[in-house]
């Protein structure tokens, strides 16, 4: 029994890490003004693999810039972003070896730095991680190179297929309509 | 990009970087501060649009030094900084309050400013930005005082920078001026001047 109340604990607590990864800042999934940003990392060349991430909100003004990402094997996404100008933040995750490893990226000269002026579907690209070469005492370095694949379109199906409530919101007609204008 | 196992050490890192540069040009606010063939350089530092309440995250200690403060990194001789600054690239630097007018004392050569920085975030992860530099300061022999100007960076939200200005604000510099260190000695004007 006490066994069975532990993973009560367990499943509760991965639900509602799973739930703040993707929504904050208390926005309805089917708010007309949403966006939905996404996109993948291949991490095996990292330390790690990744198992949480951010966006910062850089224009307009906002008191709570950071958004979550739910991360899904390399994938990432928020489906409830506002008009606003973002950049990727930081990805995170752990390994047996390699320890807690945070991943920041530039706030000046990001590649992945994106306007979003009206609600859409935004895909900010496939990357690989690469590490790049650093001093001894600096933090180790890494760059993003852009990838071919997986393309949009096969992240967008993943998204329709592992998002969580994403099927059963106004998100699946819009990705199905993206899916067909980019076929 | 920065990957950093203890975000910690990255913090002190960064500090360690400031704590081991050379002193800067040392900000003055009378003629007692000022030696024998030395000149107070004047000038001030504008960002269009000016920094936002938030925009700087320093959340270390002694980090709070840095809030609103670009450094100039200046040298005797103009070169182009290829990547990030090392601590002997802030030897002799200015530190310039944004928004603020600067005094500051140096020798009475011209040099040059060969780019800015400014800490964006020290604490849970470090991140600057960088400011274009290029700028020859016009000093001559024997000066006592000079006006370079005030450089205005334009910049967008991801601090792209689209344009410096170099603009010329001479009378309430001179204003500034006199209150601190009298008007026996006049302010020379001689602007900054891009390096092509």
């Amino acid at each position: 029994m006490k066994n069975r109340i532990w993973l009560v604990f367990a499943l509760l607590a991965l639900a509602l890490s799973a739930g703040c990864a993707s929504r904050g800042h208390e926005r309805d999934i089917n708010d007309p003004t949403n966006s939905l940003v996404f996109g993948f990392v291949d991490m095996d060349d990292a330390p790690t693999k990744i198992s949480y991430a951010s966006l910062q909100q850089v224009a307009p003004p906002t008191d709570a810039p950071y958004w979550g990402l739910a991360v899904r094997k390399g994938l990432f996404y928020n489906a409830y972003l506002p008009p606003g100008s973002y950049q990727l933040s930081k990805f995170g995750g752990s390994g047996f070896w390699a320890g807690e490893n945070v991943y920041n990226f530039p706030r000046q000269g990001n590649q992945t730095a994106m306007r979003i002026d009206k609600p859409g579907i935004y895909f900010l690209g496939s990357f690989k991680y690469k590490t790049e070469k650093s001093g001894m005492f600096e933090p180790g370095k890494f760059s993003m190179q852009k990838v071919a694949k997986p393309t949009e379109a096969d992240l967008l199906k993943r998204i329709l297929d592992e998002g969580s409530g994403i099927k059963d919101s106004a998100w699946r007609e819009r990705i199905q309509a993206r899916l067909k204008q980019i076929k | 990009m920065t990957a950093s196992p203890l975000r910690v050490a990255a913090a002190l890192l960064a500090l360690a970087l400031a704590a081991c540069a050379g002193p800067a040009r040392q900000r003055v606010e009378g003629w007692s501060g000022v030696g024998s063939g030395e000149t107070v350089v004047v000038g001030r530092i504008e960002l269009v649009p000016q920094l936002r309440k938030g925009e700087q995250k320093l959340e270390n200690l002694n980090s709070g030094s840095f809030e609103n403060v670009v450094f100039l990194m200046a040298d005797d001789k103009n070169r182009v900084l290829q990547s990030e600054p090392k601590a002997a690239d802030l030897g002799g630097r200015i530190e310039a309050t944004l928004e603020q007018t600067f005094f500051v004392r140096s020798s009475d050569q011209p040099f040059y400013i060969l780019g800015g920085m400014i800490w964006l975030e020290i604490g849970r992860g470090m991140n600057k930005a960088y400011f274009p530099g290029g700028l020859r300061v016009p000093l001559k022999t024997g000066d006592k005082a000079v006006y370079v100007g005030t450089v205005r960076y334009y910049r967008d939200e991801f601090w792209n920078f689209s344009k410096v200005a170099i603009v010329d604000d001479y009378d309430r510099a001179n204003a500034e001026y006199r209150k601190k260190f009298g008007t026996k000695i006049p302010l020379r004007k001689a602007l900054l001047i891009p390096v092509k």
